[in-house]
């Protein structure tokens, strides 16, 4: 067996900040919120399929060149020119890569604000979550059975990443990590920012009792639609940077089972705080690789089950067993809010001089 | 004119009345007590003036203005607050956190602020300050940092009303304050309600089961009985009103 270290862990760390972002987004709003996101593919595929839009139609025209049509017979002639202006042209790669972010970014938040404003006055929130559990299968579907967004079942492929110029290709892949390593700590800044403020205070106020913390002067429709837009944007991020790893674009990657294992990450890691999000989302990057690790070695030794499969028990047990047995996760959140609790703390000059 | 007005409130829930033709006043910096047997429809009323339900028909009038149609949290922000029969504080959050989270228009409270703590730490400690003023005058200050739900029943019936002043309201709507404290807590919190209209003009609406502790607080007296009202007067007046002891003593 022949591994290769640094290799290894470039694509770690990769994976897990991808997956921060996405346990990020879901901890906002199922862990501090409480609004249930059953479609967190959703918004994650979002960003993908702009990715997937912006790096075939877009980035010729940044590049000064024509574009051409990404699908049927002149496919593989798109792609040539993609990779080509990708290798040469770094200058239009981060032009295209900086308008992928905002443009997947305003069109997950939109998604996200609308689609919880109106359901959200819904009596229940756990309609929510099936809203937008079907919603999400309804845009893979409608977006698959476009042929020329992103080329239906075939995809989008040979999408490079920003760093595809440099002639190594460890060190473009190590610049793309730290890339994304600091989008998922700027996520995570933001997000413990949030939390431990007068408006993360609200919304775990919102979580705990919705009528009270209404007549306690609240809009609540509002503060839910904020936090489902601000969960969604990071999502959509998330999505680009996914979709940028693999290279491809596929309808087939934004299945449901993708916002189950961003439920395992939040729900392992502990809801309500974004350090157990980032644990969550550690865990299961590392335990992704091991199966994948498992799943090549076995089947290379002619072991009769496929190993990939194994993943989805795996995933299933932790989900049972947290619940059951910790249903506060790995880190449990801490219940101090702001910085409040120290102006009142004894020896603080403030509270000194009044007592 | 009065602070708050009920003007002919009904409610029908199917064919049952539980407020029938309800009309009553509530004059500032006045404690007014509301009272009746189970079922007499006291709490109904309450959630009908809070917002937290909507009426058949009638009109409420807060200052002057019509109330009727708002919704909980817009008559929050008018200035009225509300207490709940059962303590209905936010039990995984500190005694301060509680106190904080009502507070109006906070910076800190938006969005796009909040990540920023520079925006709106110098307004948080303000208020932490009030917080803690609000909660020493209910001597619950030495438990700022404790969770709601590891207090005492009588010390969250406080922290409730602590709360709720938070947001600096006029009026105070408490449903039963007292429920499930012992009798000498009760009085207490009384002796707090009356010291908090002394010191700071504030207007109560306070429905009480026992009749006994409020003779010696309120102003003024209603007596509810089958959705209806039934008398209203001074404490002393309702006390030997003779229909109000046959309904609530059976003599």
């Amino acid at each position: 067996m022949n591994i290769d270290i640094i290799a290894t862990i470039i694509a770690l760390l990769t994976m897990f900040s991808i997956y921060s972002l996405m346990a990020i987004s879901l901890n906002l709003e199922y862990g501090v919120a409480g609004v249930p996101n059953f479609g967190q593919a959703l918004f994650v595929s979002l960003g993908a399929y702009v990715t997937g839009v912006t790096y075939t139609r877009l980035l010729p025209l940044l590049a000064g060149l024509e574009t051409i049509h990404p699908c049927g017979s002149s496919l593989g002639a798109a792609l040539q020119l993609r990779s080509e202006i990708m290798a040469t042209q770094p200058l239009a790669g981060f032009l295209n890569l900086a308008l992928t972010f905002v443009t997947a970014a305003a069109l997950g938040g939109l998604v996200g604000f609308a689609v919880s404003y109106v359901t959200l006055r819904l009596k229940q929130e756990w309609y929510l979550a099936l809203v937008l559990l079907v919603g999400g299968e309804i845009v893979r579907i409608a977006v698959r059975s476009a042929d020329d967004l992103i080329c239906s079942h075939n995809g989008i492929s040979g999408i490079a990443g920003p760093f595809y110029y440099l002639d190594d290709a460890r060190a473009s892949s190590a610049l793309f990590m730290l890339l994304a390593l600091a989008l998922a700590l700027a996520a995570y800044r933001c997000s413990e920012g949030l939390i431990h403020s007068p408006f993360g205070r609200m919304l775990k106020g919102l979580r705990e009792n919705e009528a009270v913390t209404r007549s306690l002067g609240k809009g609540i429709s509002l503060a839910r639609a904020q936090i489902m837009l601000i969960g969604s944007v990071i999502a959509a991020i998330a999505g680009v940077l996914f979709a940028l790893n693999t290279g491809f674009v596929n309808t087939n990657d934004y299945v449901v089972t993708l916002t189950l294992d961003v439920w395992v990450m939040v729900v392992l890691g502990g809801l309500g705080n974004s350090r157990g999000a980032l644990l969550g989302a550690a865990l299961i990057a590392v335990m992704d690789r091991l199966t994948q690790v498992a799943a090549i070695q076995l089947n290379m030794s002619g072991f009769p089950i496929e190993f990939n499969y194994v993943r989805f028990i795996l995933f299933g047990l932790i989900l049972l067993f947290m619940l059951r047995f910790r249903p506060q996760g790995l880190l449990p959140e801490s219940p101090l809010t702001t910085h409040a609790h120290e102006v009142l703390r004894p020896g603080h000059p403030e509270t000194e001089r009044r007592r | 004119m009065p602070l708050l007005e009920l003007k002919n409130i009904r409610k029908n829930y199917g064919g049952l009345r539980a407020v029938d033709d309800v009309s009553l006043a509530v004059p500032a910096g006045a404690i007014v007590g509301l009272i009746g047997p189970n079922g007499s429809g006291k709490s109904t009323l309450i959630h009908l003036i809070a917002g937290t339900s909507s009426l058949t028909s009638g009109q409420i009038f807060f200052d002057g203005r019509d109330v009727t149609a708002l919704s909980s949290d817009q008559v929050f922000q008018r200035g009225m607050a509300r207490g709940y029969q059962d303590p209905s504080l936010y039990f995984k959050m500190t005694a301060l956190d509680n106190a904080l989270l009502p507070v109006k228009n906070q910076r800190g409270e938006r969005p796009w602020y909040a990540p920023w703590r520079r925006c709106w730490q110098d307004e948080e400690a303000a208020h932490a300050q009030t917080a803690g003023d609000m909660l020493e005058q209910v001597r619950l200050l030495k438990h700022y940092d404790k969770l709601a739900a590891d207090l005492s029943g009588g010390q969250m019936k406080l922290l409730e009303i602590a709360r709720a002043l938070m947001g600096k309201p006029r009026l105070l709507l408490l449903d039963e304050p007292t429920a499930g404290v012992a009798p000498k807590l009760a009085y207490e919190i009384f002796q707090q309600i009356a010291r908090l209209r002394d010191v700071h003009g504030l207007t109560f609406l306070i429905v009480e089961h026992r009749l006994e502790i409020l003779l010696d607080f309120v102003d003024y007296i209603y007596a509810m009985h089958l959705g209806r009202l039934l008398a209203e007067g001074t404490a002393a007046e309702i006390a030997s009103h003779q229909t109000v002891r046959d309904v609530y003593f059976g003599d």
